[in-house]
């Protein structure tokens, strides 16, 4: 057959980013394949931590699941937990009472703010302030006393139960709790400011990772991704679970689309999480024990199936359960996490920028992998053109 | 024109409706149909007017279906519509949307490693990208009710 093409590839560099990499701080393998400094294609592989969790739910009874739901994620697990027994609510006709719903938010909101204060202190790793890591980790273990307090745990609280949560708290613990935060306020406030003025952080993340709106929805991105490219999508606003039907609360959004934008949309929700802290601990109501009976719950649950969504932080999480009622088991438990959009479908966000600026780019994102459990390969479209470089050959987008 | 009317598009494509707790429209459409609806809801409500938040496959092993659910989220207010369809688990295949909604792309690969359903059209798919090798060497898909995992 005669030759009738010829293709010419300039030298590229494939740089494997991961999956134990300095800069990643959980196991996601990022090929990046860069002509000189400049990234033109990115590959997201992850599923280096897939342990068939929704396989798990289906061979276990309904309520053994809330345990093994809350052990997907080590930094967002009440949110996790919340998300299923609301399903399982749901199947049962069960509606706690307002105590229980506004200890359950209290519990998810304290998740939010040191979720948040994690990935700002990355942030602040990955661009060279190691001192304002340090500091914010310091900050952050307020919280997690104020978790701890609240919950029994400092990292897997195991609260959240079917018709309420498993344990209430008394005068000396709600005052505990508001001393810590009212101390923590003053602190995120300077982080946010230091954010917000410092010259080399807005130098590092300005203008990086530029997301349009139109890129967000088509792609399924949400959370304070989202919400950083001016699309207002909160689940917490819109669906009202909870007490979040009583609370005020600002649904925080930027117009500068940016990874900085997306920080920045993160320090205020986190001082917006503490006002409703503050608020519930102040107003938090007497209707009765939060704490329902374990051992009267039915064991058995009618035939039926429920979706429900929760603002985790780092954006919507679903979970779609089904009951065919002939069993103790459910039949289907169905597990989205906000990771599992956010940094799957994002491979394009990379591509145009230097290779220094991909780990920003990533932690913008806010990635749990320990939450995805999935992997996946993203190529790029490929057209036959003579004599192109291979940025033009990748199309630079997928 | 507000949400509801928008969502009248879906109507014609509809050959059932039901509730999915708590208050999720269902609509269910044949598959072939799926690509088609998925242009009609781009068209009515433009590419900023939704996002797809995820695709949940069931495998009915005694109805000898696979069910896919696409989870809609209809913006800005955020309602959570679901585009319900089915296909037979002896030639589980259905068009693939990615290249309309890139979004569906995590979905569909997912959706096939853990339940064998092909997508027609996308060629990301493949195995042991969240299954372990020594599973699909065997050709063992692990959410189906049939797959002794």
């Amino acid at each position: 057959m005669a030759i009738d093409k010829v293709v010419e590839i300039p030298i590229t560099v494939e740089i494997p980013v991961g999956p134990q990499h300095p800069a990643v701080h959980e196991p996601i393998l990022l090929k990046v394949y860069a002509d000189g400094e400049e990234v033109v294609k990115v590959e997201v592989n992850t599923g280096y931590n897939h342990r068939g969790i929704e396989k798990l739910c289906e061979k276990n009874t309904f309520y053994k699941g809330i345990f093994i739901v809350g052990r997907i994620c080590g930094i967002c697990n009440t949110v996790h937990a919340n998300c299923y027994i609301r399903a399982l609510e749901q199947l049962l006709d069960i509606t706690p009472n307002r105590r229980a719903k506004y200890l359950r938010v209290l519990a998810m909101e304290l998740e939010r703010i040191h979720s948040h204060l994690i990935i700002n202190a990355i942030m602040a790793e990955m661009v060279g302030f190691d001192t304002l890591f340090m500091q914010i980790m310091l900050d952050r273990e307020r919280v997690m006393k104020a978790k701890e307090i609240l919950t029994g745990g400092r990292v897997l609280a195991d609260y959240m139960m079917v018709g309420g949560v498993r344990r209430d708290i008394d005068d000396t613990k709600r005052e505990r709790i508001k001393d810590l935060l009212l101390r923590l306020r003053p602190r995120i406030e300077y982080y946010k400011k230091v954010f917000e003025e410092d010259e080399t952080i807005t130098k590092r993340l300005m203008g990086v990772g530029v997301l349009r709106p139109s890129d967000v929805t088509s792609h399924g991105l949400i959370g304070p991704v989202a919400r950083a490219s001016n699309i207002g999508i909160d689940c917490r606003a819109s669906d009202r679970y909870d007490a979040y039907d009583e609370l005020q609360f600002r649904v925080i959004t930027r117009s500068e689309k940016d990874s900085w934008a997306r920080m920045m949309v993160r320090w205020d929700e986190a001082l917006e999480s503490l006002e409703m802290c503050l608020n519930i601990l102040e107003n938090l109501p007497n209707d009765g024990n939060p704490v329902p009976d374990e051992r009267r719950l039915p064991r058995k649950f009618p035939e039926g199936e429920a979706f429900t969504r929760v603002e985790a932080p780092r954006g919507e999480l679903t979970y779609y359960v089904m009951s065919d009622g002939k069993g103790m088991n459910p039949y289907r438990v169905k597990v989205r996490t906000p990771s599992f959009n956010n940094i799957i479908n994002s491979a394009f966000m990379y591509v145009g920028h230097s290779l220094a600026d991909v780990p920003v780019v990533l932690a913008s994102l806010d990635p749990c992998i320990s939450c995805m459990e999935r992997a996946v390969v993203i190529d790029l479209e490929k057209g036959v053109v003579n004599r192109v470089p291979l940025k033009v050959l990748a199309g630079g987008k997928r | 024109m507000d949400v509801s009317e928008k969502l009248r598009v879906l109507e014609g494509f509809s050959t059932g409706k039901t509730v999915l707790k708590p208050n999720r429209d269902v609509y269910i459409v044949e598959s072939g149909k799926i690509r088609d609806v998925f242009k009609a809801l781009i068209d009515s409500l433009g590419v900023e007017g939704f996002y797809l938040s995820t695709i949940v496959g069931t495998d009915l092993k005694e109805e000898d279906r696979i069910r896919i659910d696409y989870h809609v989220v209809v913006l800005p207010q955020e309602r959570n519509i679901v585009i319900r369809t089915s296909i037979p688990r002896s030639s589980p295949e259905i068009d693939s949307i990615v290249d309309i909604v890139p979004a569906a792309l995590s979905g569909e690969c997912e959706t096939h490693d853990l339940l064998g359903v092909v997508f027609r059209g996308n060629n990301f798919l493949r195995r042991s990208f969240f299954v372990s090798a020594e599973l699909t060497e065997k050709g063992v898909y692990p959410l189906k009710k049939d797959s002794g995992v």
